[in-house]
């Protein structure tokens, strides 16, 4: 078994990682977009004509993007709209940190500030799932889920 | 990519019409007003920055105005608007005051809290804003001078 094939199949524990991970952080957002509207806003980047827009519509792409990964369905695709969200949220994160925001990531669950500060250890989690989902995207043959069953391989 | 843009452009319209059939009516697409953000401050020891006493901020609707004063003085004159909570330097504010205080000025959906005392050195209204400042709230000010300064009469 070469390289490439041990990466292929090394995607499929970090596919269903990556997919309960976004599972799970889009649950309570869709269930409380107000709170999720208030963790946007306290970033302080997108316009206050924006916030609802964006607390409404991100954890329901969070969602298909997850899902889409855990059951192996569009995996390129599922990666790209990861990788994408990914480098936005880091983007937000070190603009917070630079402005010396005290204040939680609201990746999951709202907590405050005191519970789960934002910090260069954020911005290292998310570097990782970053990785995670380039990596997958990389190297993903769909070896494992409906892309499998489908016979459909990414070229 | 374009398929991505295609997933991602169905999953928003999805969350367009589950927020339309939510029971309360959903999140409005556009807030009306800002939230309120107000987030703690790093430091505990609270940061407060000084205000002229003709600033007209201190008449904005969003500003959050306390008197620290005497009971007798603020019963004299004080700032429309204005929450009494005397500062005294020999008898500390009760924590159970100051954390209503506190929790009021987060309900009230304030930018900005100017605070004023009786502008002397030290200053009771640059205190109290600190205790406020390191209870987590962050734009706070004390009014330069004090109530001497916003109505132009000495405290005794």
């Amino acid at each position: 078994m070469n390289a490439t094939r041990i990466a292929a199949w090394l995607t499929v524990p970090a596919r269903w990682y990556l997919g309960l991970l976004f599972v799970a952080a889009c649950l309570h957002k869709i269930a409380d977009p107000h709170s999720f509207a208030i963790d946007i806003a306290t970033y302080d980047i997108l316009p206050l004509s924006l916030v609802n827009l964006a607390a409404i519509t991100l954890p329901w792409i969070e969602l298909a993007a997850g899902a889409m990964l855990l059951v192996g369905w569009r995996v390129r695709t599922s990666s790209v709209l990861i990788a994408g969200m990914m480098a936005v949220f880091l983007a937000a994160l070190m603009v917070a940190l630079a402005r010396g925001l005290d204040m939680s990531c609201g990746c999951f669950a709202s907590q405050g500030a005191d519970e789960d500060p934002i910090s260069r250890l954020t911005i290292l989690r998310d570097l990782w799932w970053l990785g995670l989902a380039l990596f997958v995207l990389v190297f993903d043959r769909g070896l494992v889920g409906i892309d499998h069953l489908l016979d459909r391989r990414p070229e | 990519m374009a398929e991505a843009a295609v997933v991602a452009a169905t999953a928003a319209a999805a969350a367009l019409v589950f927020n339309t059939v939510r029971p309360n009516g959903g999140l409005p697409l556009i807030a009306r007003t800002p939230y309120q953000v107000l987030v703690p401050c790093p430091e505990p020891g609270g940061a407060v920055q000084p205000i002229p006493a003709d600033d007209p901020a201190l008449s904005y609707d969003r500003t959050f105005l306390i008197d620290a004063r005497p009971a007798e003085e603020f019963n004299r004159q004080h700032l429309p608007g204005a929450v009494h909570l005397p500062y005294d330097w020999l008898d500390p504010v009760p924590d159970g005051d100051l954390q209503q205080l506190v929790e009021a000025i987060a309900a009230s959906g304030a930018t900005r809290v100017a605070v004023y005392g009786d502008g002397g050195r030290p200053d009771n209204g640059e205190h109290l804003g600190r205790e406020i400042s390191g209870r987590g709230i962050k734009n706070v000010f004390f009014v330069s001078g004090g109530a001497p300064e916003l109505f132009g009469v000495a405290t005794p």
